[in-house]
């Protein structure tokens, strides 16, 4: 007697195996997540205390009187400045939470010995990283939707801008935040512990990117380097759309750069990763720590 | 011999000495470029009304060393107690015939030498970058820190207790440092708080530290006189460190009934 097995194992090679595996860590990342509501405190805290710190140093700058902000509004062109410190300051935490997230999935999984038997099953191997990739782009975007909620109602933050243009340059955005974080998780699986790389690179954003202020203000080198910085464009775009009611047209200067830099930054994330792959096989290194 | 464990680990990674020193510049930074952007013609007239200085940055970056000291006596206990449970140490070093508040302190001398070599570093690279102009007694301020510190000590025992029963508590720790840092205005003068929330700040006895010191150094309003908020700090330093010792004995023992001290 003959019995017909169809194999639905991750073994089978082609597009829906991967798609499978992909379906898998994400299914599995997904389930960690929401395995730890404790997670779910910061993600109320954190959009509301970080920015705090500069918003409360504004209000001392501003003086009892306001005139220091009279000063701020002429020189930013902002008109609330509560919610121009909140775009620069969230798009700092969106990177530094990427960093952390994707940036050392990998090594998480490298520390808790898992790492080198995933590797040996016959799936596309960058859907390790593709997975976690997922459900931290919904929690980021809960992230910012939870700290608009809560400036707006609190602070009476209120947009002048439209919604789907935000929501535009934050997707335009999306393959340069996430292509460093690529290459970043690629990194760290070599260097092992790479802390001060992620306190070199949100440094970076903090000084260069105009978080709380214009780049106007930079000196000319400074500026020169927050051009090449693509969370400066981000953080531009984002508050034209949001306060300046910026139609298409006038996010054009931010947008293109975005998807330049997107499009650099995922080559790069991708290469980083074949590279880091072909040397971990050779040296060993996947089982390390 | 705590000490000179901790001092050696200090230097085997010596880019924690560097992230130490720019870790702090890179966070006033921004700070630094709005105060521009809220200045007229370089003077901060606004912040001066508050605070009685437009040298904004002399009295972020006083706030800033500060903060490093708080952080290191506050908080550096309970991590150091974290750090021996996960390697698995401190049940071990438990059963030594040795104080424990004693081991909790030993974990502190090196994290204050190496905050002072590292605060003066970064006072000197930020001072070259932004300017830092102290015109008062620096000895007087010192001395002002002194009673501050040691009651922060008593802040750390408290902490560290709540760190064994708890075991896990980072999230705890670090919204919690957030918000007294915030709070007891390390980067701005409090009265420009919101109403509402100024008696917080005042219930915060960092809040008299840290005005009295920019009080002495920098010519600052203060909230109250210096010689009622220096007495002020020493009635905190002994009532912290009372509560703080009988609080965390207490815990220490329920652990210890527990049976959790190994646990992590």
């Amino acid at each position: 007697m003959q019995t017909s097995l169809t194999p639905r194992s991750l073994g089978q090679p082609g597009i829906l195996s991967d798609v499978r595996a992909f379906q898998a860590i994400l299914g599995r990342e997904w389930r960690i997540f929401t395995r730890y509501p404790s997670w779910m405190i910061a993600l109320f805290i954190w959009p509301l205390i970080f920015p705090m710190l500069y918003i409360l140093t504004a209000r001392a700058l501003s003086g009892p009187d306001g005139s220091g902000l009279v000063v701020f509004m002429k020189t930013t062109g902002a008109s609330d400045f509560i919610g121009y410190i909140v775009i620069g300051t969230t798009v700092w935490m969106w990177q530094n939470i990427v960093l952390w997230d994707v940036g050392f999935s990998l090594r998480n999984e490298q520390m808790r010995g898992t790492l080198e038997s995933n590797w040996l099953s016959p799936t596309w191997r960058f859907s390790y990283l593709l997975g976690h990739t997922g459900p931290q782009i919904v929690s980021m975007l809960m992230f910012i939707s939870i700290t608009a909620l809560e400036f707006g109602l609190l602070f009476g933050v209120k947009l002048h801008g439209s919604v789907w243009m935000i929501l535009l340059v934050m997707l335009a955005a999306i393959p340069s935040i996430y292509g460093l974080g690529f290459a970043f998780a690629s990194l760290v699986i070599t260097v092992k512990e790479a802390n001060a790389f992620v306190f070199l690179i949100r440094g970076l954003v903090m000084i260069f990117c105009g978080i709380t202020f214009p780049i106007s203000l930079l000196p000319g080198w400074m500026q020169s380097i927050a051009k090449w910085l693509p969370q400066t464009y981000l953080i531009h775009g984002m508050r034209a759309a949001a306060f300046s009611n910026a139609g298409i047209t006038e996010l054009l200067p931010d947008l293109i750069p975005l998807l330049l830099f997107g499009t650099f930054w995922l080559v790069v994330g991708y290469s980083t990763f074949l590279w880091m792959e072909r040397r971990a096989r050779r040296t060993g290194a996947i089982g390390q720590y | 011999m705590i000490a000179r464990k901790d001092w050696k680990v200090f230097w085997r990674y010596p880019l924690n000495a560097v992230s130490n020193i720019f870790q702090p510049i890179i966070w006033i930074t921004p700070i630094y470029f709005m105060g521009k952007a809220f200045s007229t013609n370089g003077q901060a007239l606004g912040f001066a009304a508050y605070s009685g200085t437009g040298d904004y940055m002399s009295f972020i970056l006083l706030g800033t060393v500060l903060t490093n000291y708080i952080l290191t006596v506050f908080w550096g206990m309970g991590y150091a107690l974290k750090e021996d449970m996960d390697a698995g140490v401190l049940e071990s070093n438990w059963l030594t015939p040795v104080s424990r508040l004693l081991i909790l302190i030993g974990r502190t001398l090196t994290s204050l030498l190496t905050t002072t070599i590292t605060s003066l570093i970064m006072l000197a690279i930020a001072g070259a970058l932004f300017g830092f102009k102290p015109t008062g007694n620096t000895l007087a301020a010192f001395l002002t820190a002194i009673p501050m510190l040691l009651g922060l000590y008593g802040f750390g025992f408290a902490f560290a207790a709540i760190v064994l029963l708890m075991r896990e508590a980072n999230t705890l720790v670090d919204v919690s440092s957030f918000l007294v840092q915030g709070l007891s205005g390390t980067n701005f003068p409090v009265q420009s708080l919101p109403y509402w929330l100024i008696p917080v700040a005042m219930m915060l006895p960092l809040t008299y530290g840290l005005d009295a010191v920019r009080g002495i150094l920098l010519k600052t309003n203060t909230l109250l006189p210096i010689n009622v908020e220096v007495v002020l700090l020493i009635v905190f330093m002994f009532a912290m460190l009372w509560f703080g010792s009988w609080f965390f004995y207490r815990v220490e023992r329920r652990v210890r009934t527990l049976g959790t001290l190994g646990q992590h």
